[in-house]
């Protein structure tokens, strides 16, 4: 079954979709209604493990929506629902009874703008651990420094911890909510184009954490850059209008992709 | 055209001058106006009254107030060593312009040593009337006059503590007691010197570690390794302040003073450790304020600890007129408003109690919890109306829940506790509102990235979203504290007394004690419905205790309102 989007006609988007190892999350024919509008049309995606999930898109075409659903986040707003399943392992995330707790625990998200919570940097990176493994005082400063380490940032605030988390610059803050999701271990990492508000620097500091994060962390990333998808992705999903366009090898999207819309959006002709 | 475009363009620029002008103009014209009345209220009460007695002339008083009562009085015990009196009477010469000419009589004042023979002297056209006067340490006797024109008065003969350096009796000061700065005036100020010094030292530290300066930190670069020494030399200050204080709450805070000035210092010094340990120089002052750490907390228990003791400090100075005295009916000069002052303090207290976690779970339930079905939207809109509701009305409620017996009222009676609970119901819409307003502007972010962390709602609410809204939610709370403190009318319709001689029992509607309680608002509203003038001057003294209660309230919400936004955005 094929549908015309945008002037062009794209297969359907629940197809079969692959990826090489294992599948860590797969999001299954979701639908997804603001009241009444309806966001996001049957979309599938496979997050593969230990590897990084790249969404690219036009803005409003559902990317970030989609991510928050991984995580339950848009639970918070009211006016939305869904139909379709996400499982991880052996556990559904989209059930009506499902743990929240237990899932945003495991999959952690960074958001578009830095938003560390007003606290000392300690603190912010302590608080999720505190939450969920009551560690000792010694235990839990080892695992704050590690994940300051990990995050890039302890050579820059080791010696101001009890400073403000919101005193730091924004990438800094940036690296810190990394830092401060990491802590808690979770298995997947959402990434809400955590570099929109930074600068070119900053924003490589990150794209260059996201690929060490890959070894331990299974990554997905939604961006408006498309250098910046190509840069850290290992698969790339394009998005259009609330459904999922095309998915495969960020190299096949980005040498030879498939689908004539995606060719357009990734060389710029597009609309 | 464009000629036409730059007509335009004149005109608009004139008009927005003008417009520019009148605005300012009646600014400055609102503002002038309010300075106008801001001096003449610094006038009315902070004009020194006292008027130098030396020759016991009382000239000026009349200016002021042209029918007025004339405290007279003087240091002298006039008993020899057995407790006989050896004085001879008093003679004063009081002159005035009269209506026929020039005025004089000689007051003759019997002294007796009998206590209780104190009378008051009534100066009219007529003359005088000759009186007895008790004697004391401290004798004194009231000059009335009812007359509209100055009285000077000498003393001719008589008892007088001391003569001046050309042999002349002196009176040691007269004193126009209608004004109210008299009726602060007879208080001691008790001040030790150590706890001056704890507060001195405190002040000089919040100075220093709130805003560090590598030239004001030197001292304390010398104190560097020195914690153990710093910590115990401090805790004994501390101790000794509290033991030689025997005790009392201002020694007690002073040694606290100590305390925390010993913990700064430690932490001062530590900080400088770490910095040096890491390498680095003391000139990057920046860095030194954010390696000592926890200087937030200790800076808010400090500025806590400051104005609690701007707000002890009246105490221990001891103001007779609000902590000691209790209304005198036949003396309003003696008078005192220490029944109506507990009371207040009773009631706010009370209410406060009462109110703040009820409205400020309210609040949260309304802005976490509850979906936004018909029923929440309507209490919304009641709770919206009900902090319009005029506050006779809520006096009306709580006569009929709390006052009254039987059906649905309580039976609390007349007492503090129903005034209390009155006034909680009227602060309770207030704090809502304010609470709603301040948890609504938490940012989303900050929701977010707490259950992003995998916070449940609870945990949200109360370690992240709750802390934000605080400054917002003290604020709410103290304009509701502020509104429900000067509040007069439903206290009225609750049942306070207008002559209470006895501390109030705050729980005595349920233990059986008396209920009969006053607040400062119903005092100085039937001290303004009585006759005489005195009471007048009454009434606007307890307005200024009321006035400063109020400042002192507001400084510690303003100081818990500071910490918190300072946390929330250094």
């Amino acid at each position: 079954m094929s549908e015309k989007i945008g002037g062009e006609y794209v297969s359907d988007s629940t197809r079969a979709l692959e990826v090489d190892g294992d599948i860590d999350l797969m999001v299954d024919d979701l639908d997804l209604w603001y009241a009444d509008k309806q966001a996001l049309y049957g979309v599938s995606l496979p997050i593969a493990k230990n590897a990084v999930t790249a969404l690219i898109g036009p803005s409003g075409c559902g990317k970030s929506t989609l991510l928050r659903t991984i995580n339950r986040m848009n639970d918070l707003i009211p006016i939305c629902r869904y139909e379709g399943t996400i499982t991880k392992g052996d556990v559904e995330i989209t059930a009506k009874d499902a743990d929240l707790v237990e899932i945003r625990k495991n999959i952690g998200m960074v958001f578009q703008r830095p938003n560390p919570f007003p606290k000392s940097i300690y603190e912010n990176v302590g608080y999720g651990v505190r939450l969920h493994y009551q560690p000792s005082r010694e235990e839990l400063d080892e695992i704050i420094e590690k994940s300051l380490k990990r995050a890039a940032i302890w050579d820059e605030v080791a010696d101001r911890l009890h400073d403000l988390g919101t005193s730091l610059s924004g990438g800094q803050q940036q690296r810190l909510c990394i830092a401060r999701t990491i802590a808690i271990e979770p298995d997947i990492i959402l990434m809400d184009e955590p570099c929109s508000a930074l600068d070119p620097i900053a924003t490589a500091a990150i794209e260059e954490l996201i690929l060490e994060l890959k070894k331990d962390f299974t990554v997905v990333i939604v961006t408006h850059s498309m250098s910046q998808a190509a840069r850290v992705s290992d698969y790339t999903g394009f998005m259009y209008l609330g459904r999922m366009v095309e998915f495969d090898k960020t190299d096949k999207i980005f040498s030879d992709p498939a689908e004539e819309l995606t060719k357009r959006y990734i060389t710029g002709r597009f609309g | 055209m464009k000629k036409d475009i730059d007509t335009l363009k004149k005109r608009s620029r004139r008009r927005r001058g003008v417009v520019e002008q009148a605005g300012s103009a009646s600014l400055a014209l609102s503002g002038l106006v309010g300075m106008f009345f801001l001096v003449v209220l610094v006038w009315q009460i902070a004009i020194p009254t006292f008027i130098d007695g030396e020759n016991g002339e009382i000239s000026a008083a009349s200016e002021y107030i042209p029918i007025s009562d004339y405290v007279l009085e003087w240091d002298h015990p006039n008993v020899n060593e057995q407790g006989e009196l050896k004085t001879e009477p008093i003679v004063l010469i009081l002159a005035w312009e009269g209506q026929n000419g020039p005025q004089t009589h000689e007051l003759e004042i019997v002294v007796t040593a009998n206590r209780g023979d104190k009378e008051d002297i009534q100066i009219s056209e007529e003359g005088l009337s000759t009186i007895s006067v008790e004697v004391g340490k401290k004798t004194k006797f009231y000059l009335k006059s009812v007359l509209e024109v100055p009285v000077s008065v000498e003393q001719r003969s008589g008892p007088v503590p001391a003569a001046d350096a050309s042999g002349n009796p002196q009176v040691s000061s007269f004193v126009v007691s209608g004004d109210v700065a008299v009726l602060f005036s007879n208080g001691k100020a008790v001040f030790e010197p150590l706890e001056m010094a704890g507060w001195t030292s405190l002040l000089v530290l919040t100075f220093i570690v709130s805003r560090p300066n590598e030239r004001r930190l030197a001292p304390f670069v010398r104190c560097y390794e020195r914690e153990r020494q710093i910590r115990s030399v401090t805790l004994l200050l501390a101790i000794f302040t509290a033991v030689i204080g025997q005790g009392t709450l201002s020694a007690f805070l002073g040694g606290m003073c100590w305390l925390l000035f010993g913990v700064a210092l430690v932490r001062t010094t530590e900080g400088m450790k770490r910095l040096q340990n890491q390498g680095r120089t003391l000139t990057e002052v920046k860095r030194l304020k954010h390696s000592i750490s926890d200087r937030e907390g200790l800076l808010m228990w400090s500025r806590m600890l400051l104005v609690s003791a701007c707000f002890f400090i009246p105490l221990d100075i001891d103001i007779p007129f609000l902590t000691e005295r209790y209304q005198d009916i036949f003396q309003p000069y003696a008078s005192g408003i220490r029944s109506a002052f507990l009371g207040t303090v009773w009631v706010m207290s009370i209410a406060m109690l009462f109110s703040m976690p009820l409205s400020i779970g309210a609040a949260i339930y309304l802005e976490e919890y509850a979906s936004p079905t018909r029923t929440t939207k309507l209490i919304q809109a009641l709770v919206t109306n009900l902090a319009g509701v005029p506050s006779i009305v809520f006096g009306m409620f709580g006569l009929a829940i709390f006052v009254k017996q039987g059906g649905v009222g309580l039976g609390l009676g007349p007492s503090i506790l129903a005034a209390g609970l009155t006034m909680g119901v009227m602060a309770m819409p207030i704090i809502v509102l304010a609470s709603q307003e301040a948890l609504r502007s938490v940012p989303r972010s900050l929701r977010e990235s707490a259950y992003g962390v995998g916070c449940t709602q609870w945990q949200v609410v109360k370690h992240h979203v709750l802390p934000s809204a605080m400054p917002g939610i003290m604020t709410g709370s103290i304009l509701a504290m502020s509104r429900i403190m000067g509040e007069a009318a439903p206290l009225v319709v609750v049942g306070a007394a207008a002559l209470v001689l006895f501390d109030p029992e705050p729980l005595a509607a349920l233990t059986g004690g008396n209920l009969n309680f006053t607040v400062i608002p119903i005092q100085i509203y039937f001290w303004t419905s009585e006759p005489e003038h005195a009471w007048h001057s009454m009434a606007a003294a307890a307005s200024i205790a009321l006035i400063l209660l109020l400042i002192a309230m507001n400084s510690i919400a303003i100081v818990l309102r500071q910490h918190f936004r300072k946390r929330l955005n250094s």
